[in-house]
């Protein structure tokens, strides 16, 4: 296929979290709020005056200072987190949104705020907020209730940003075409032939979560256009595609890895590049903006911290019609090592998925940044050939 | 009289040697011994042995079936 | 056959002084002259004969400890379901078959050197602890399909997370009963015999798990998975307490379990005020849930009763904190207070606690009448923080008898530390989340920082001087905080040992590992040379 005109650009952005276009934000004036998890809403975060940042840790192979704070046997990307902090690399930072959504990114968190210094930014705050288990009305109401006084009301009070319904009625037409224009270029997976490649979406989608949206904006628009007329390889580049779901992954060379082993990913379904985090948020009859985005993210996210009976069993299937819909062979459930929430999620996907819905499952724990890719790329290879003998064995059938 | 003290005394001495023996177990740590070195190996084999339920084979729908 | 050495014999005799051996055979030997090393079998942890600890101790050891509980143990079993019952029991289930019968043995290892007044309340809160144990799983085998127990039991049982409070379930208690799923088959079973959890966690890592989530989520799940689990209920509630891995663990169980499921979640943020409001509901909504899945009905008396008979039960802790902050006379060892602790306030109001709590306040009273120095070779008031080895919780009592390191108070004693209003619904409510939400390790161990640092008060209040920093090697939530501990200790200059575990997983640590590591700080830091030198090194690998 022909080279997407920005795709260098676009991974020259990712090689740092404070980027070229972060920098060019914070030019304008503008505050960089980092966040970390889909459960802090993006939206919220680009109100006017502002843009959100998703942290990012790239390159970061031995976070040695953050090992001390937080031991070895934690996750390590909230550890290469904390590392960057250490470094300076987070310095850009005017606050950090927090949620204690998962234990280890928490404590890094917790650590900002204990140790603010870290931060070389004087106007540097950390504010958390409670994130429900559930997706009731009641969860609902306190999620709404939450982000009002600790994301809303802090950025007013703090650094008074607008945070009016209509600013935010603004706001969220401006993210829902962002994620229009994701979603649209994500499309292009489902084909039978796709004309995008799993890496190239996972460059173009980090991107659009880590630097100001109203300085990409036009780049992503113009890679969009350019992929309607862009064909696919004449001969087949792949041999089987694949659904890529699991835990925190912000490393398009994962990506990369598994598709020069063969199995093209049409589609995502974890943290930093869930396939529903780019579903444009409706705001209902009678909702305040604020309701339709605690309604949305909730009632959206197929998080595994969801603990009602009814999501814990539905996300498996929510994963099997995904690999249905975009047409997949196979899944692939990668989780950090030291997650536990994907460890146990792993394990029943692993069992669940080819037995209930057909679907063959690679099952792989990865670092953050994947050193091992000689181990992986021989489990991908095997996993491949795997598919391949079911299809053979299917057509002689 | 004489028998009934006679009876009295020989529950005595059978309720006084039991509580000796009782003693000698204890002080001598011969339940433990038992436990450790008979009983448990024995229940072990039997639990290791046991027939059980597959866990693979456990039905996941959307609804519990209560099965 | 060898001949006996008269010559050595004689000097030996000659050496003896008969006074000592008198006072010795009357009292037992004094704290520093003790060898009790010297008694264990190697690896087993078995006796070559009991301590004895004179006259008195002994007796009261043989009669009141030994013999009684022997004897209670199966007065309670007759009181509970009777014998074939429980026999159906031991046949069916590994946790209890293996871990019942050394009960006594779970005994000594806690009381082990342990004398008068410290002997006798220490053991009455041991003894509350197998009663309620067997009250637990006789109703389970009562009710238990599995074992061809009663249907209309187990429609009046309801079962929950270990981690979800017991007095959830207090509105009902007058109509059912409610039994936690894991509190016996994984909690109780880890302290007895140490044995029988490694199946459970080599059956779920047989499944596909990593090795490094936390353990004792591991073993839950590997109770489902090997089958191991009584089927005495129709309904169950579950929660996020405390960790990543226990909501992890919930998704597993509802596989396994496959029965109607209500998740009741504490927030995270629990110091936050907006939370109240929303855990409140989800209580509520607990209530719903028994109510619709038990056919019962929310009794407000039955609910007061046992709310006001719970915060008779804290405002004796309070008495009892206060004597172990403030004197020396505080006459519970260590690992009686901790377990003790956690198991009443989890379980929730029993008439046991309150026996129990009778005994032991006519011995605290006592003892501060008469100014008892219940452990009079203290060398350094200790408190523990985070959590404990389940497998050596009575380090307790070692490191005592060893080094004179007393350990006062301990983290999760700590938790759940408040009374509940009863004046109006409203208020009960908001009080039983702020319970709930103050669960053990919640509140500390993966709670906000504020209170996993609340240890330097407590520290001040109880006059400990030493900290016995558990470090759970598989604790996510700890393991994150372990450098800003670290630099604590070195900015308040405190003496802290770092003793790593793996919470119910003796392979990972092993007792005589952790043995080593304060020992090791004690000869090296500490300058200090043991009470009983016959403690430093032996093998209990194999011990339970």
């Amino acid at each position: 296929m022909r080279d997407l005109k920005h795709l260098i650009y676009f991974e020259d952005l990712l090689q740092e979290a404070h980027n070229e276009l972060v920098r060019k934000g914070k030019e304008d004036g503008n505050l960089a709020l980092g966040y970390t998890c889909y459960f802090m809403p993006e939206v919220l975060l680009d109100l006017p005056g502002c843009f959100s940042v998703r942290l990012r840790a790239p390159r970061c192979v031995s976070p040695d200072m953050a090992t001390y704070y937080m031991s070895g046997r934690t996750c390590h990307y909230g550890r290469s987190l904390f590392e960057r902090a250490l470094e300076g690399g987070f310095n850009f930072l005017d606050a950090q949104l927090a949620t204690e959504t998962c234990t280890v990114t928490c404590r890094f968190q917790e650590h900002l705020k204990a140790m603010p210094e870290v931060i070389n930014n004087m106007n540097f705050k950390v504010e958390f907020s409670d994130v429900p288990f559930k997706k009731n009305e009641n969860s609902i109401d306190h999620y709404e209730k939450q982000l009002k006084a600790h994301v809303l009301d802090f950025l007013k009070n703090n650094y008074g940003v607008d945070t009016s319904d209509e600013t935010l009625l603004k706001t969220i037409e401006e993210h829902n075409e962002m994620c229009r224009i994701i979603r649209e270029i994500g499309d292009f997976r489902k084909l039978d032939e796709p004309t995008i490649t799993g890496y190239e979406f996972a460059v173009i989608n980090l991107v659009s979560m880590t630097c100001p949206k109203y300085l990409i904006m036009d780049k992503l628009k113009e890679t969009l256009e350019e992929l309607k007329t862009r064909e696919p390889d004449q001969r087949k580049t792949y041999r089987c595609k694949v659904v890529l779901a699991g835990s925190e992954n912000d490393d398009p060379e994962f990506t990369k890895l598994i598709e020069s082993c063969g199995a093209l990913v049409v589609c995502d379904r974890y943290c930093y590049g869930a396939v529903e985090a780019r579903v444009p948020i409706e705001i209902r009859e009678g909702e305040t903006p604020l309701r339709a985005i605690a309604r949305h993210y909730l009632l959206t996210s197929q998080c595994t911290r969801f603990m009602e009976q009814e999501e814990m069993r539905h996300r498996k299937k929510f994963i099997a019609e995904l690999a249905k819909e975009y047409k997949a062979d196979g899944i692939i459930v990668a989780s950090n090592k030291f997650c536990e929430y994907w460890s146990y999620e792993r394990m029943i996907d692993t069992i669940v998925l080819p037995r209930d819905y057909g679907y063959p499952v690679c099952s792989i724990e990865k670092e953050y940044i994947n050193s091992a890719s000689g181990q992986l790329r021989t489990r991908f290879q095997a996993f491949v050939e795997s598919i391949e003998i079911k299809k053979l064995q299917e057509a002689s059938k | 009289m004489k028998k009934a003290l006679k009876i009295l005394a020989k529950i005595a001495a059978i309720g006084g040697a039991v509580y000796a023996a009782l003693f000698a177990v204890f002080y001598f740590d011969l339940d433990g011994k038992a436990i450790f070195k008979f009983v448990e190996p024995t229940l072990v084999k039997h639990y290791d042995n046991m027939p059980r339920r597959d866990p693979l084979t456990r039905p996941y729908g959307e609804e519990p079936t209560n099965e | 056959m060898k001949k006996p050495d008269w010559n050595k014999l004689k000097e030996k005799l000659k050496k003896t002084d008969p006074k000592k051996l008198a006072r010795d055979f009357l009292y037992g030997k004094p704290h520093g002259e003790r060898r009790l090393g010297d008694l264990y079998e190697p690896k087993t942890g078995l006796y070559k004969h009991r301590e004895w600890r004179g006259v008195k101790d002994t007796f009261y050891y043989f009669n009141n400890i030994w013999l009684y509980n022997y004897g209670m143990m199966v007065a309670d079993i007759m009181k509970y379901g009777g014998l074939v019952t429980f026999a159906k029991g031991v046949w069916r289930y590994r946790w209890v078959g293996q871990s019942y019968l050394p009960v006594m043995h779970w005994f000594d290892r806690g009381l082990e050197g342990v004398r008068g007044e410290a002997l006798r309340a220490s053991a009455w809160h041991y003894r509350a602890m197998v009663n309620q144990t067997i009250e637990q799983f006789m109703r389970m085998f009562c009710a238990d399909q599995n074992i061809g127990g009663s249907k209309a039991l187990y429609d009046q049982t309801i079962a929950h997370d270990e981690t979800v409070w017991g007095g959830v379930f207090y509105p009902y208690r007058d109509q059912l009963d409610d039994i936690p799923l894991q509190m016996i088959p994984y909690f109780v079973t880890c302290h007895v015999n140490n044995h029988t959890v490694l199946n459970y966690i080599d059956a779920t890592q047989s499944l596909g798990l990593p090795g490094d989530p936390c353990p004792m989520c591991q073993a839950e799940c590997g109770l489902m998975i090997l089958d191991d689990e009584p089927d005495f209920y129709p309904a169950f509630i579950t929660t996020n307490e405390a960790c990543d891995g226990s909501v992890a663990t919930s998704v597993i169980q509802d596989w396994m379990i496959n029965k109607p499921l209500y998740a009741m979640p504490q927030p995270m943020q629990f110091d936050d005020p907006l939370v109240q409001e929303h855990c409140a509901k989800e209580i509520e909504g607990a209530f719903r849930f028994i109510e619709e899945q038990m056919g019962v009905e929310f009794h407000w008396s039955e609910l007061v009763k046992h709310v006001e008979e719970q915060n008779e039960l804290q405002r004796f802790e309070w008495e009892k904190w206060d004597v172990a902050a403030n004197t020396s006379y505080y006459p519970i060892t260590g690992t009686a207070q901790a377990l003790y602790r956690i198991y009443q306030s989890q379980r929730g109001n029993r008439k046991i606690w309150h026996d129990t709590d009778k005994r032991v306040r006519k011995i605290l009273e006592k003892c501060v009448e008469q100014k008892i120095d219940t452990f009079p070779l203290t060398r350094h008031r200790v408190i523990a923080w985070s959590c404990a080895p389940l497998y050596y919780s009575h380090w307790c009592t070692w490191a005592y008898n060893c080094w004179g390191l007393n350990c006062i108070i301990n983290m999760d004693s700590l938790m759940f530390d408040m009374t509940i209003r009863t004046d109006t619904y409203d208020n009960m409510l908001l009080d039983f989340a702020r319970y709930h939400e103050w669960a053990p390790m919640r509140r500390m161990a993966v709670g906000g920082l504020k209170h996993i640092f609340e240890l330097w008060e407590n520290m001040e209040k109880f006059h400990c001087d030493m900290v016995m920093m558990y470090d759970q090697l598989q604790c996510k939530g700890m393991q994150g905080v372990h450098g800003l501990f670290e630099d604590e200790f070195r900015a308040r200059d405190i003496h802290a040992i770092w003793m790593p575990h793996a919470l119910p997983d003796k392979r990972t640590v092993s007792r005589e590992e952790i043995r080593r590591i304060i020992n090791d700080y004690m000869f090296t830091v500490m300058q200090e040379e043991p009470l009983d030198p016959s403690l430093l090194e032996f093998d209990d690998s194999k011990s339970w």
